[in-house]
């Protein structure tokens, strides 16, 4: 089937089977092989993607119901600039990569949590992350990574604005 | 193969008579099992293009649920009867919250689905379309088995309704897994709860997971209608409870231990849904 969706604020046309799986759309057919493959059935998150504003498993999807949405990969994160996204920075700094295969989607699961949620609690967090596995990191340095991020991308709103209000995280 | 999506009910009810259909919702529990199998489907036919299947109203009836609302939406609504709320929220990780759909969740019809003994204590209603024509099945005698229903091959699920008077209340779900997020129900239950000056004016209750189909716990029921509910009562509720279900042995939990466990959510959830502090 004939499918239309914007890519990455693209608009993209693809000819696929209907039941083909988003993730393989994604990979094989436009080349965007930063999206990653796990366990295939929904519980790493390693292949998550941003549909419509939401994350959903990509590995779960199938193509026909890409027709008219909104996708948003980790290729399409910083935009037409060279530079890195501040969640992707902030990841870097903290040392939340080691062998970086669960990182795109944990990446994006943080821009889905703070495009609706600048100041996000711990457990926001958590609960956020919560469908994606990492099993190098253990975890602490991400979430410390989320965090710097969610401060950044503040930091860059208030820019020009007024400044030193509602920083700090907020526990519980 | 071939990929429909009607974005109306009549359109997918023409195509579902032509036969050799799989019915599409969010797709969670399709390309599992697809894959599983190996399988290509014939034709999907994608229902979540139909307008009046996703999202929520109130109606003359009660409460209408379109089968295609996200498990995500259900989780973040305050006007549905708490337990559905909460069951919802037990259902794996935000990315299969908001793909999955509750129509999913009811059809696909596995012992540990969630969202199943919040309908079944709440007595939702499901209006069934075939080209035949429309019937409306109580959730209590929808489900036969595990991933058995009475749907037809060619029937849909087309709209979930709970009635007013479930609307008033107050109601709670729990479910125990072996870990926090991603988990498969072990044993849950739902209670929905009408007090009249801390007498039970009328309860209703089900478990998920101790049988091959949600159960209602009617003798819990009959025991607790008419009583104050206080923690002696609560207690000695707990002694119904072991006759109203049946568990199983399996990889997940032995009988013994879903008689326990069963006993143990039973009292958090009365005790939630009566606004008593819990444990
Ligand atoms: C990693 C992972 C974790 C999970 N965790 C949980 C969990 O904790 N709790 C839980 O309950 N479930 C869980 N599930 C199962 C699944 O996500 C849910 O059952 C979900 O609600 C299914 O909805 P869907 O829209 O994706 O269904 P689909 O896969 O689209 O459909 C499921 C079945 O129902 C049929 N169907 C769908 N809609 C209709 C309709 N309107 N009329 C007739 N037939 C229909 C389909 O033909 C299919 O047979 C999990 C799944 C995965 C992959
Ligand atoms: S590859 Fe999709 S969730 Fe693991
Ligand atoms: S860095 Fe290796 S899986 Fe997370």
């Amino acid at each position: 089937m004939v499918i239309h969706f914007t890519c990455n604020g693209k608009p993209v046309t693809v000819d696929v089977d209907g039941d083909m799986r988003v993730l393989d759309v994604l990979r094989d057919v436009l080349d965007l092989t930063g999206t990653k493959e796990g366990c295939g059935e929904g519980e790493c998150g390693a292949c998550t993607i941003i549909l419509n504003g939401k994350t959903v498993n990509s590995c779960l999807l199938y193509a026909g119901k890409l027709q008219g949405a909104v996708v948003e990969t980790i290729e399409g994160l910083s935009g037409d600039s060279a530079g890195l996204h501040p969640i992707q920075e902030s990841f870097l700094e903290e040392g939340a990569v080691q062998c970086g295969f669960c990182t795109p989607g944990m990446v994006l699961s943080t821009k889905a949590l703070l495009d609706r949620h600048p100041d996000p609690s711990i457990k926001e967090i958590e609960t956020a992350l919560s469908g994606n596995f990492c099993r190098c990191t253990g975890y602490g340095k991400i979430m410390k990574a989320v965090v710097s991020s969610a401060e950044k991308l503040r930091d860059s709103r208030e820019d020009g604005h007024q400044s030193g209000t509602g920083l700090g995280v907020k526990r519980g | 193969m071939e990929y429909v999506q009607p974005d109306t009910l009549e359109a997918a009810v023409s195509r579902l008579g032509r036969g050799g259909c799989t019915i599409l919702s969010g797709g969670t529990d399709l390309a599992v099992v697809n894959r599983a199998s190996g399988l290509k489907p014939e034709c999907f036919v994608d229902i979540c293009r139909i307008s009046q299947f996703s999202g929520m109203e109130l109606g003359e009836e009660g409460l209408h649920i379109g089968p295609c609302t996200t498990i995500a939406e259900l989780a973040a609504s305050a006007e549905i009867p708490h337990c559905l709320s909460q069951g919802a929220s037990a259902i794996g990780s935000p990315q299969i919250r908001n793909a999955a759909t509750v129509g999913g969740n009811i059809c696909n019809a596995s012992p540990c689905g969630d969202t199943l003994s919040p309908m079944v204590a709440l007595s939702a209603s499901f209006v069934l379309v075939s080209p035949r024509g429309s019937r409306a099945v109580d959730a209590e005698t929808f489900f036969l088995g595990p991933k058995k229903t009475v749907l037809a091959d060619d029937e849909l699920l087309t709209d979930i309704i709970i009635g007013r008077e479930f609307l008033k209340g107050t109601s709670a779900f729990k479910m125990l897994g072996k870990r926090k997020g991603q988990v498969i129900s072990q044993v849950n239950a739902a209670v929905w709860l009408l007090l009249e000056d801390g007498v039970v004016a009328k309860v209703q209750a089900a478990f998920g997971s101790v049988a091959p189909v949600p159960l209602r716990a009617r003798q819990t029921e009959a025991f607790l209608t008419g009583k104050e509910l206080d923690a002696g009562t609560i207690h000695e509720s707990l002694a119904y409870v072991k006759q109203d279900i049946r568990p199983i042995s399996d990889i997940r939990a032995s009988e013994a231990y879903r008689y326990r466990l069963a006993e143990s959510i039973f009292h958090d959830v009365l005790k939630q849904a009566a606004g008593l502090a819990c444990c």
